[in-house]
């Protein structure tokens, strides 16, 4: 069920407004589960059983853990819920990519091995829900979480239809505190939440689908050489397209949640506004950079080890950060991409960071626009099928096809500019405070008249259900 | 004293979190409890929300009042879902109308019931390849029922990757992988498109007013043709008929769009391909469709199933253009040659041909039933009825 889909908007009232009739808590909570199942169901009910087993497993093996004495039994109950959850993504999403691998591999040393073509149907938002679940085993092994009793609160952790299938990643540690107390209907919460959904939807439908995705998608499945003005119009159009895809998806979420009383955090910070590429991921995606950084990085050594092993470790996270996104070499190099933008990035402040011109405001608007150019470059691997489609876009960008095809009309290339000029301008004004901040300043006639804008704007473009990107992931 | 701002803006910024040892009741959900809240940014929402639905509302009420006074009226999108819909009341021995927008705007259903017995199944489409849809029943082992396959050579014989090919393809794809969610939005926007005459994708939308600014293109940009504006209704059978505004081949509509037609059906070959190169990948794709629609005729006919061929009245200079660029002798006639399945031209008999199109592609809703009417003799001699 996509949020900018007629079936979510009935969905989601009768849900609200049942949820909030009903008078005991474990009702409620009951009629959340059932709520998220059929919305996840509404894809493909078979796997909605699928979702329940992975997670009721997980509900076992934390408490296995929980229960375990020493650190060697509750390491191996740790590692049968890490396996369980990698293999069964690895299954679903991986198969068919580990299998061309490997005839590619023992093609190498001439052995002609034709693997079956695996006819596996990914269930939508695996990685997302499988790192929902994961991260209430990982928490209680670190000890900073104490495994649930009711397997309904956990149910309900993993699958909270608001952010089941393509985020924020909400660890269970985040939202199982919530479920203590029933929380109370409050007017100015509740309509704060449907005011982010309509900017979420806004993001989307207007932004995201209407103004970028056509020129993007032409650009990127386009079999010629393009100009660089094209090239790069179509980066532009993607890296804007992205951010409003997903962040709006995010939004949506947080403000679905909020209406039903529950708080989830913020997903994107401006990312757009980054100087350097660890303040980029501090403001992208956060819920996946922090949960690879805590689950990952961290135990890996993070930074307490030697230069050369904290730039491997980087690189390791970003590779596999890469291929979380999706079963293509084209996403481990933007992963192998981003780990050496970090690298390279602390090697930078090992020699000009204390240098006294390194915060000037010239300094910093020059490392913010290298920051938002490298992450652009970076989005062309993300985004291209494969890496002949890559290697044509990036020659086009730096200007190995002068003569090349222009195929996108002045309206178009006049969207781009605009909008990409208007994101990275409210990013760089915003950067240093919230939203909720920027909004805060805002006088009560322009809340309603750019609610009004967004809200009719929605209704003009009618939509035509697009699925969100990070829904394939 | 801190201001309220300075008070809210450092709340903003670290979110209320803090550790203590959990009680009891905590430990049951996990324990150190990470408790975090949202801030709502303090604003009258109540009466933000209050003006802001009356506003909308508002300009919704007069948005479907202008593009009424505009002519347009409240019909069905085509879509993939309804197309769907269609495609699931296939039965094995059903009458299936497949192809190109001719074969949707120019058949009467009712015509058709009252001559040929059965009520057909509506599955043409606008600008699209019946090819995918033809293969997709040709697999399906239930099927033997009969198909009436409308013919336009440019989009027929359209190779994979090409729009028409897509447009088949999609349907089709979207018929096998449809989800519950797909398909109850579907019956959600059924009822609310027959009563609001603004939605209509693809022309009412405000990708669709941009499309129209005035803004010129840089030269030797290859910018794709634009499709045409609304010029039919629809209905939950996919019946389309063609609206009264259009049907005057003289009006500034119908003559729209037939200037809409002529680069449409004339695109240009890719830069990045050399011509000749180009011209053998086409030849080759179009020999390879030629053998696979024999062989889907061949699965079809083997199951006791049935199928025929039409080609639809077409006027002025599309005509002129579809007679140039891909002539009967070498699309109509090897495609009944290579098929072995019957074909009725409609310009070989004196009750079809002398039907015109106001735009050149389409009958006029009166006209299509009429033709319909006449059209069954024929359909049921070819099927042997």
């Amino acid at each position: 069920m996509l949020f900018n889909s007629l079936t979510f908007i009935v969905f989601f009232v009768v849900v609200v407004a049942l949820y909030w009739s009903i008078g005991s808590w474990t009702l409620r909570k009951n009629l959340l589960v059932v709520a998220s199942y059929i919305f996840y169901g509404a894809w493909n009910p078979p796997f909605a059983a699928l979702l329940f087993s992975t997670t009721a497993m997980d509900f076992w093996l934390g408490r296995q853990i929980g229960k375990a004495k020493d650190l060697r039994a509750k390491k191996r109950w740790l590692v049968a819920s890490v396996c369980m959850n990698l293999s069964m993504l690895g299954f679903f999403k991986y198969g068919n990519f580990l299998l061309q691998n490997f005839q590619w591999l023992v093609a190498r040393v001439g052995i002609i091995y034709q693997p079956p073509h695996l006819d596996i149907l990914l269930p939508v938002g695996i990685s997302f829900y499988t790192f929902h679940s994961l991260s209430y085993t990982l928490d209680i092994y670190r000890g900073v979480l104490q495994p649930t009793r009711s397997l309904r609160d956990f149910v309900l952790a993993v699958s909270f239809f608001p952010q089941l299938v393509a985020g924020p990643i909400v660890r269970a540690g985040d939202f199982l505190p919530q479920l203590k107390h029933p929380p109370r209907l409050k007017t100015n919460q509740f309509l704060w939440g449907l005011a982010l959904m309509t900017l979420g939807l806004f993001e989307k439908t207007v932004l995201a689908d209407t103004l970028l995705s056509g020129p993007a998608d032409r650009i990127f499945g386009y079999a010629g050489p393009l100009v660089a003005v094209d090239s790069w119009a179509g980066v532009l159009a993607f890296a804007g397209q992205i951010f409003f895809d997903f962040a709006g998806y995010s939004i949506c979420a947080i403000g679905a949640a909020l209406t039903l009383g529950f708080h989830l955090k913020d997903n994107f910070r401006f990312p757009y506004a980054a100087i350097g590429f660890s303040d980029f991921w501090r403001r992208w995606h956060i819920s996946l950079s922090t949960f690879l950084r805590d689950y990952l990085y961290i135990p890996l050594g993070g930074n307490q080890v030697r230069p050369f092993h904290m730039a491997l470790n980087l690189v390791i996270v970003m590779f596999l950060g890469g291929l979380w996104h999706g079963a293509a070499w084209t996403f481990v190099v933007w992963g192998l991409l981003h780990g050496s933008y970090l690298v390279i990035e602390r090697i930078f402040r090992i020699f000009f960071e204390q240098k006294p011109w390194s915060g000037t405001l010239p300094v910093r608007l020059l490392a913010g626009f290298a920051t938002y150019s490298a992450v652009c470059i970076a989005w062309v691997f993300f985004r291209a099928a494969d890496f002949t489609i890559a290697s044509r876009m990036l020659t086009g960008m730096f200007g190995g096809h002068p003569n090349g095809d222009m195929i996108l009309s002045t309206r178009e290339l006049l969207q781009i500019g605009i909008v990409t000029a208007g994101v990275i301008g409210m990013h760089w004004t915003m950067r240093e405070e919230s939203f909720e901040t920027t909004v805060m300043r805002l006088p009560a006639w322009a809340i309603t008249a750019i609610g009004s804008v967004m809200a009719f704007a929605i209704i003009f473009t009618q939509g035509t259900s697009n699925a969100f990107i990070y829904f394939q992931f | 004293m801190r201001s309220f701002i300075s008070n809210f803006k450092e709340r903003l910024r670290l979110p209320r979190m803090f550790f203590r040892r959990p009680s009891r009741e905590e430990q049951i959900h996990g324990g150190p409890p990470l408790e975090f809240e949202r801030p709502i940014p303090p604003a009258p929402w109540r009466g933000i929300a209050v003006v802001i639905t009356i506003v909308v509302t508002a300009a919704t009420v007069a948005w479907e009042l202008y593009v009424r006074s505009l002519g347009y009226g409240p019909t069905l999108n085509d879509n993939e879902d309804l197309w769907t819909l269609r495609r699931r009341a296939v039965e094995p021995e059903s009458l299936v109308i497949i192809g190109d927008s001719r074969g949707w705007y120019d058949v009467d259903l009712d015509e058709f019931q009252k001559g040929l017995g059965k009520r057909p199944i509506q599955l043409a489409g606008g600008g699209m390849c019946g090819f995918p849809v033809l293969e997709d029943l040709a697999k399906d082992e239930s099927f033997h029922g009969t198909i009436i396959c409308s013919i336009v050579p440019r989009l027929f014989f359209a190779p994979p990757g090409t729009p028409p090919f897509e447009r088949g393809a999609k349907v089709v794809k979207r018929f096998h992988n449809q989800t519950p969610a797909q398909r109850a939005s579907q019956y959600l926007a059924m009822p609310l498109e027959e009563h609001v005459a603004f939605l209509k994708q693809e022309e009412l939308t405000l990708d669709d007013y941009l499309k129209n600014l005035p803004i010129p293109n840089r030269s030797g940009a290859q910018i794709s043709p634009r499709l045409p504006p609304y010029f039919g209704t629809e209905d939950r059978e996919r019946r389309s008929r063609m609206i009264e505004e259009c049907a005057n081949p003289n009006g500034e509509l119908a003559r729209r769009i037939q200037q809409i037609w002529l680069p449409l059906f004339q695109p240009l070959p890719p830069t990045y391909v050399p011509k000749d190169v180009f011209m053998k990948q086409m030849g080759e794709a179009i020999g390879k469709r030629f053998r696979d629609i024999a062989d889907a005729v061949t699965k079809i006919r083997a199951r006791g199933g049935k199928i025929v061929f039409v080609r639809f009245p077409h006027s002025g200079g599309l005509k002129e253009i579809e007679d140039r660029d891909q002539p009967r002798a070498r699309t109509w006639d090897p495609l009944l040659q290579q098929t072995g399945a019957p074909g009725i031209y409609y310009s070989d008999f004196p009750e079809l041909k002398d039907f015109q199109c106001p735009e050149w592609s389409h009958l006029s809703a009166g006209d299509s039933v009429e033709f319909s009417k006449r059209l069954v003799p024929h359909l049921r001699a070819a099927l042997k009825m």
